[in-house]
């Protein structure tokens, strides 16, 4: 390993700002710090520092994301032929998979790399959870131009352009997926996408709630063969990462242990779910709408509510930032789901425009929760 | 009265925690001054070199406030002034007498005190050279002589890494204690507020008549005179003005009204890992620091910090223990690189943070050195800051507000209730390792100038 490291040693001056490649420094900072922990001291008080940095950080984010990765791989295949042995099934499903991911890390990485050099800042290793997010929330049957090109615009539009990682307003990956979704719908709705083989076509179980007026959503559900358990489990049809809740449920657990993510979010989404789904219960048989009649464990375990709550809408930048403004902005997105899925039976998924929306009003739930703070300290001081 | 709990927060669990055993340390040959310990100051030289002073005669004053003698804590003759850029008075040395001289001041006995008029004990706090150890909230400067505070403070609790035990720091100086608060109470005529831990049951706090008592509980920086301050009596403008004394220093008050001579001791714990004798010692003020770590020099590559490591300031062993600072802290300077260590499962690393699995075990003594352990980014609030900050203040918007230099909204997020060591902790759990006690340390300085 020392060879390494004398290598690197070797090459460290030419990048220091004296040196002839002082531009690329981010790079090089980046391939030495991935390698070796940073030789920085302190030096100012306090002179020691927690073992917290942002690369443990976001690798705890992927830790948390592996299982519903393993868990999208397997699916894919699994759905692309339920007859074959598992192998053949992990095999297509790293086929179909990997590709997503790979295109997904280079080119936003390229992007990446190529801003943190013109705007001369670090490269931010926020970029590893985005391009992994991005594939996760995919039909497995996409274009890889596609993912190209949304990857693209939503590391460039929706992070650089507002002055990159921890600046920006919108999720990055979730920008991402907008724009493929609104760019090219035939490719993310309708029933075929969901599968690699077109004879294995399979409505996804939002859908069948949406298909016929008048009905009861819930019975359309089971009457469609898909089980609550198997819900749950997650062998069916959908994003690559969005559809087992097991696996999300234990990326969640990762998330909350470690604290990585605020448990506020993930409380106040379920909460702003279930009532918003306890109020359309109520609507339901005064209307003809199907979705209306969803339970709120139907909400939970259908579409990709659950990995946008946990993955996406804790993304602590584009989030709330302060403890109460939290609450109110996971209870916005849990409410906006439900409401979006009610209303927009075209295209019953309504979990990213629930937290695109609640990205955009964020920062005025903050503004709101510190005008509150200030006046509480007003308050506070003239009673003194 | 109730007690006031503390929840967020965390008690570095540093090793080489210095033993509770009181030595003394012999009388040091040279004794400096240093007038950087003290914020703002102005100094303006009274002797020159070649002169002679006695224990508690005045060196320099403050230009701002001249009543505001800077006294030697040594008899002995003034062997260099040394001036650096600009001439800014950087150091006064002074070459301590075998036969020590204490210029000698009125005694009064424990009684009397009650009664002295408060512009007598001012003057006499303000000639002997003790006035600066009263500081001021907000911007903890020296207090402002001409201006009365609404209260006064003594954190009684310290909670800071190694910072000496409440009862060791005042053992045997009980009397000049009490006399001390008293003196404080009489001059003031406002209320003095000592915070002492809920299961402190020391008779020593028991029967302090003309004094206020409070019991906070919880870690570090419980023990702070800010969160005290935030609690008790929150500073709400420029001009609110708390002062705050150490218990120490308190004591050594009440000392040069009994004895009639300026105190010129103190107890500090001298701790950390590459020491062989973690202890406490008995040290004269102005001392140095290698004096100090006589016999006891550290092992390998070492900071010497005085003062604890989350607040205090890296010195050279040729420096002295700085005027205010009651601990001498020394960390290895480890500056080794582990190969991937951001992937290894770091079974000895030491976090608040639930990321490794130290964190779920309780760290006994994770060996902590001057490593940044990681690399500079932008700030992502993942919620770590919030988790050991113990006030009712946002600090996450307050940074923002003090970059942008916006005096307005950093004064209605209340910056004027924070000091940079109340947010120790916060730099400290910072994923994204900004110097958070450094930017408060700038919003101060920045409205106090502009504001």
């Amino acid at each position: 390993m020392s060879a390494l490291r004398s290598i690197l040693d070797r090459l460290g001056p030419h990048f220091s700002p004296e040196g002839r490649w002082a531009r690329y420094a981010p790079l090089y900072e980046m391939v030495d710090t991935i390698f070796y922990t940073p030789a920085i001291a302190t030096s100012s008080a306090p002179h020691v520092r927690d073992a917290v940095d942002m690369k443990r950080s976001m690798a705890t984010v992927i830790i948390a994301l592996l299982p519903v990765l393993l868990f999208g791989i397997f699916n894919t295949g699994y759905l692309a032929g339920p007859e074959r042995g598992v192998v053949w099934q992990i095999q297509t499903g790293l086929g179909a998979v990997l590709p997503l991911v790979l295109v997904s890390y280079i080119v936003g990485g390229v992007w990446e790399l190529l801003f943190a050099v013109i705007r001369r800042h670090e490269i931010n290793e926020g970029f590893l959870v985005t391009g992994l997010l991005l594939p996760l929330t995919l039909p497995p049957d996409i274009p890889l131009w596609m993912v190209a090109a949304g990857i693209s615009f939503g590391v460039v539009i929706g992070k650089e352009v507002t002055g990159g990682t921890g600046y920006n307003i919108f999720n990055p990956a979730l920008v991402a997926r907008a724009f493929i979704f609104f760019a090219y719908p035939s490719e993310m709705s309708g029933d075929a996408v969901w599968s690699l083989a077109d004879e294995m076509t399979r409505a996804t179980p939002l859908a069948v709630a949406s298909s016929l007026q008048g009905a009861d959503g819930v019975h359309l559900i089971e009457q469609a063969g898909y089980s609550l358990q198997q819900l749950f489990i997650g062998m069916v049809p959908g994003s690559v990462g969005g559809t087992s809740k097991a696996a999300i449920l234990l990326g969640a657990l990762v998330l909350l242990v470690t604290r990585i993510a605020n448990w506020r979010i993930m409380a106040g989404g379920l909460l702003g779910l279930v009532l918003a789904a306890a109020g359309a219960n109520l609507m339901a048989p005064s209307f003809d709408n199907p979705v209306l009649y969803l339970t709120p464990l139907h909400h939970l375990l259908t579409g990709g509510f659950a990995f946008g709550l946990v993955f996406m809408a804790t993304d602590p930048v584009s989030a709330s930032q302060t403890d109460r403004g939290r609450w109110i902005y996971g209870m916005m997105i849990g409410a906006l789901v439900v409401m979006i899925r009610v209303l927009n039976q075209a295209f019953v998924e309504g979990v990213m425009l629930a937290i695109l929306l609640g990205n955009a009003f964020a920062a005025m739930i903050d503004y709101m929760v510190l005008r509150q703070n200030i006046a509480k300290r007003q308050r506070a001081y003239a009673k003194q | 009265m109730g007690v006031i709990t503390i929840r967020k927060g965390h008690d570095l669990a540093l090793a080489g925690v210095p033993e509770k055993r009181l030595e003394n340390l012999s009388r040091p040959l040279e004794v400096d001054l240093f007038p950087s310990d003290f914020r703002g100051l102005k100094p303006r030289m009274l002797v020159r070199e070649g002169d002679r002073v006695e224990a508690g005669s005045p060196v320099f004053f403050d230009k701002r406030f001249p009543d505001v003698m800077f006294t030697a804590p040594a008899s002995g003759m003034i062997t260099s002034v040394i001036r650096g850029e600009r001439r800014v008075l950087e150091r006064i040395t002074i070459d301590v007498d075998h036969r020590e001289r204490f210029r000698e001041f009125t005694r009064h006995n424990m009684d009397w005190i009650a009664s002295l008029g408060p512009s007598v004990i001012r003057d006499e706090l303000l000639s002997s050279g003790l006035w600066p150890v009263i500081r001021q909230r907000p911007f903890s400067v020296i207090a402002d002589p001409g201006k009365p505070p609404k209260a006064v403070f003594v954190p009684a609790m310290p909670t800071a890494p190694f910072a000496p035990d409440i009862l060791l720091q005042l053992e045997g100086r009980e009397e000049e204690f009490a006399a001390g608060l008293r003196a404080l109470a009489r001059m003031t005529g406002t209320p003095v507020h000592v915070v002492i831990h809920a299961d402190n049951r020391s008779p020593l706090f028991s029967g302090l008549g003309s004094v206020e008592l409070h019991r906070f509980r919880g870690p570090h920086p419980a023990g702070n005179v800010g969160i005290h301050i935030h609690h008790i009596a929150p500073i709400r403008h420029r001009e609110d003005r708390v002062w705050y004394v150490l218990p120490q220093d308190v004591a050594r008050i009440g000392g040069l009204f009994l004895s009639g001579r300026l105190p010129v001791e103190k107890v500090i714990a001298v701790g950390g890992e590459p020491l062989r004798e973690r202890h406490y010692l008995k040290v004269r003020h102005g001392v140095r620091l290698q004096d100090i770590l006589k016999g006891n020099v550290p092992e390998g590559p070492a900071r010497i910090i005085s003062g604890d490591v989350l607040a205090g300031t890296g010195r050279a062993p040729g420096d002295p223990l700085g005027f205010y600072d009651e601990v001498v802290s020394v960390i290895p300077e480890k500056q080794e690189r582990d190969f991937m260590g951001w992937l290894l499962p770091g079974f000895r690393k030491y976090s608040v943070t639930r990321l490794f699995p130290s964190g779920y075990r309780g760290m006994k003594s994770a060996s902590l050195t001057t490593s940044m352990n990681g690399s500079r980014r932008v700030m992502i609030p993942f919620g770590n800051i919030e988790s050991v900050l113990p006030m009712d203040i946002l600090p996450t918007w307050l940074i923002k507000m003090i970059l942008a230099r916006d005096i307005d909204e950093m004064e209605k997020l209340g910056i004027y209730e924070c000091d940079p060591e109340d947010f120790a902790l916060c730099s400290f759990v910072d994923a994204s390792k900004m110097e958070i006690s450094e930017i408060i340390r700038e919003g101060l300085e920045y409205i106090e100038k502009n504001g």
